[in-house]
């Protein structure tokens, strides 16, 4: 009976997950990636059986190089592909859609919900899970106990990105496509940000979403606030927790340019519907006509290689004269 | 006072060769439930499979017709699941026979008196902890919650909360069981407060804490089973064993007491049992609903209410429908079995409701 008090919570908390988990909180999980091996010896050759410390800090195993390799988030399959391992995946999630060639491996991630049983059927010799309880920590923990090699991914900065796909190249004895991939994405957050030094910082707010009243956007030292920062703005951000804002905060930051990431997914949010929505229309990105829907959200909230693409559409819309 | 119960055989009688008939009809029923949930699932292994795989395993020569991760999926997989909706299953619809009989209250479940909002708010607080307060995450093992100081923080909980519940109940001398359901009620919703305010600043363990809240059998294995199994069973066993109490507390205190007996400390033996058997229940799979309420309505209605028969045909009932119901919850998909227990109960307990109001306006 005392459980039924909560059921009413259940559709407002799932919408919630989505839209704090893709833009991390600051969390007490260790520093990221630390242990992946310098990358300026990438040629290293890598030996098996070798110890990596994950993004979890876990001391993951892997006994021999990975030939069928399990992906629990888009994110992770995105890295496998860029390292040029797609053929070696067995499991990826429904919401692999990139790169085309995922299109014919199984599924193992129905809807949001890791089926231990077709993980188990794949027969992986590595197992790639997101943190942030974006793969559960229980799911994590009974695949672990199943003696697979789960390694855990959870970026929580642009810079950790890059760590990410040189731990996994490691991982799977591709050191030297994870520097390739790298050295690419390294120069191009370089020339980011040299495009937008100097250059005034916006006041910015990211949408992520609105729910029941409740605004959503990047959680106060969260990785999307490192990336609006990275592209040139200053980020309005929520709260650490649940990264929600309330309007009388949001008001009283005064944007000057709203992103709205949510209008990827929701063509009913435009510019114009924001400026008609009550409280909204004194802030200044609306009198100015400074209202951009972010159609890239898909790759800025999915920190695989791609989310450079993102950052570079992010610095676009904050500086359109400086970055194109 | 059980010598003076146990000199009356209270209902009971001469049926033995009926009871013997209902249990083990209730025992094929739970088999059957049980090679089925082994049977099928997500991935091709099958019952066959199964039964080859068991052989060789008992050292019988077979040739080797599954896939090498078939015996995997169904002893690692598959069978703890099961293993899980048996004893929660028996345990809910145990616990919930007694409740309703306690408070003579066909509302009653195993959760009503506090121990589901306790339990609740134990694992939620220990699964959300580490992020509120991040000093509390020492190091990278305790950020990474193990599974086992959930489990001990919701039986620990569930077990708290009734203690608080009987205790303040009991505050200006004897309790009545209508105070002991009220506070029951007004101390759950504290609780359920408390962990409504702890899962809306979850952040990134919302989604942990809701799947815990909506009740899962996914994350029970061996060593989990190996703690609860005994705590239930040993608990229902011991339940059991007093069905003429049982039976007795249905004519109620005042009968009772006419009949020289006193009820208050066989009362309490019962509350007691009864929630460690819930706590367990729930400690391992999570506030699961309906089972314990729909269950022992639903067996009563075919059997009568003698609690020799009752209580563990409510076991083999409550067993055999979580199990299905973990079946339906992983072939649909990831559907969490809590509301495919909902699913099958809401609909029932209408149609009880409905019954019972035709049959009171009835000539």
């Amino acid at each position: 009976m005392a459980s039924s008090r909560f059921r009413f919570l259940v559709p407002l908390i799932l919408a919630l997950a989505t839209a704090c988990q893709p833009s991390a909180s600051a969390s007490p999980s260790p520093s990221t990636a630390s242990s992946v091996a310098p990358s300026a010896s990438a040629a290293a050759e890598v030996s098996y059986p070798q110890t990596l410390t994950d993004d979890a800090g876990r001391q993951v195993e892997i006994p021999a190089e990975p030939e069928r390799i399990v992906s629990l988030a888009p994110s992770n399959t995105e890295i496998v592909c860029a390292l040029d391992a797609c053929d070696r995946l067995v499991g990826v999630t429904d919401f692999d859609d990139y790169p085309a060639e995922v299109a014919d491996v199984a599924h193992v991630v129905i809807g949001a919900v890791v089926d231990v049983e077709l993980v188990v059927e794949a027969d992986p010799d590595l197992i790639i899970a997101a943190g942030n309880e974006l793969t559960p920590t229980a799911v994590i923990d009974q695949l672990a106990e199943l003696d697979y090699p789960v390694l855990v991914l959870y970026p929580e900065s642009l810079e950790a990105v890059l760590d990410n796909v040189e731990l996994v190249g490691t991982a799977i004895n591709a050191t030297d496509a994870a520097t390739a991939v790298t050295g690419d994405m390294t120069q191009r957050i370089a020339a980011v940000r040299e495009a937008v030094a100097g250059e005034p910082a916006p006041r910015t707010f990211y949408e992520v979403g609105l729910f029941e009243g409740a605004i959503y956007t990047a959680g106060e030292d969260s990785f999307l606030a490192g990336m609006i920062d990275t592209a040139g703005g200053e980020p309005i951000t929520g709260d650490p927790l649940t990264t929600s804002i309330a309007l009388e905060d949001l008001v009283a930051a005064d944007p000057e340019l709203i992103l709205l990431g949510d209008a990827a997914y929701d063509p009913s949010i435009t510019p114009e519907s924001v400026a008609v929505r009550p409280g909204w229309e004194g802030m200044t990105a609306v009198t100015t006509g400074n209202v951009l829907v972010m159609a890239e959200d898909p790759v800025i909230t999915r920190p695989g290689p791609r989310i450079v693409d993102g950052l570079e559409a992010m610095a676009a819309a904050i500086h359109p004269d400086a970055f194109d | 006072m059980r010598a003076s119960v146990a000199a009356r055989p209270l209902v009971g009688g001469p049926g033995l060769g009926r009871a013997s008939l209902v249990i083990g009809a209730g025992i094929i029923l739970v088999v059957v439930a049980a090679l089925t949930a082994i049977a099928v699932g997500s991935t091709e292994v099958g019952l066959g499979d199964a039964i080859g795989i068991l052989a060789q395993r008992l050292g019988i020569p077979v040739t080797e017709s599954w896939a090498p991760t078939a015996p995997t999926i169904l002893f690692e997989v598959r069978l703890p699941r099961v293993l899980a909706g048996i004893v929660v299953g028996a345990g809910l619809g145990a616990a919930g026979v007694v409740f309703q009989a306690l408070l003579r209250n066909p509302m009653a479940d195993p959760y009503v008196i506090g121990a589901a909002a306790g339990a609740s708010l134990g694992a939620v607080l220990a699964i959300t902890a580490p992020i509120i307060l991040p000093v509390l995450a020492v190091g990278a093992g305790t950020a990474w919650l193990g599974i086992g100081l959930v489990q001990v923080a919701a039986f620990v909980g569930g077990l708290g909360a009734v203690a608080i519940v009987l205790a303040v109940a009991r505050q200006g001398g004897r309790s009545s069981m209508v105070t002991l359901l009220l506070t029951g009620y007004a101390v759950s919703s504290l609780l359920a407060a408390g962990t409504a305010l702890l899962l809306v600043n979850s952040g990134r363990a919302m989604s942990a804490v809701v799947g815990w809240l909506l009740g899962s059998l996914g994350g029970a294995g061996y060593p989990e089973l190996a703690i609860a199994a005994p705590l239930v069973i040993g608990g229902s066993a011991l339940l059991l064993v007093q069905w003429r109490t049982l039976n007795l507390l249905l004519l109620g205190d005042e009968a009772a007491a006419g009949l020289g007996v006193d009820l208050v400390p066989a009362r309490r033996g019962l509350v007691l049992l009864a929630t460690i058997v819930t706590s367990a229940a729930v400690a391992l799979a999570g506030t699961i609903g309906f089972v314990g309420l729909v269950v022992p309505h639903l067996v009563r209605l075919v059997l009568g209410p003698d609690h020799r028969l009752l209580l563990p045909a409510s076991c083999l009932g409550g067993a055999a429908l979580l199990v299905t119901a973990d079946l339906v919850a992983r072939v649909a998909g990831g559907v969490p079995v809590g509301v495919v227990t909902a699913l099958i109960g809401a609909p029932f307990f209408l149609w009880l409701l409905h019954r019972a109001a035709t049959a009171s306006t009835a000539p």
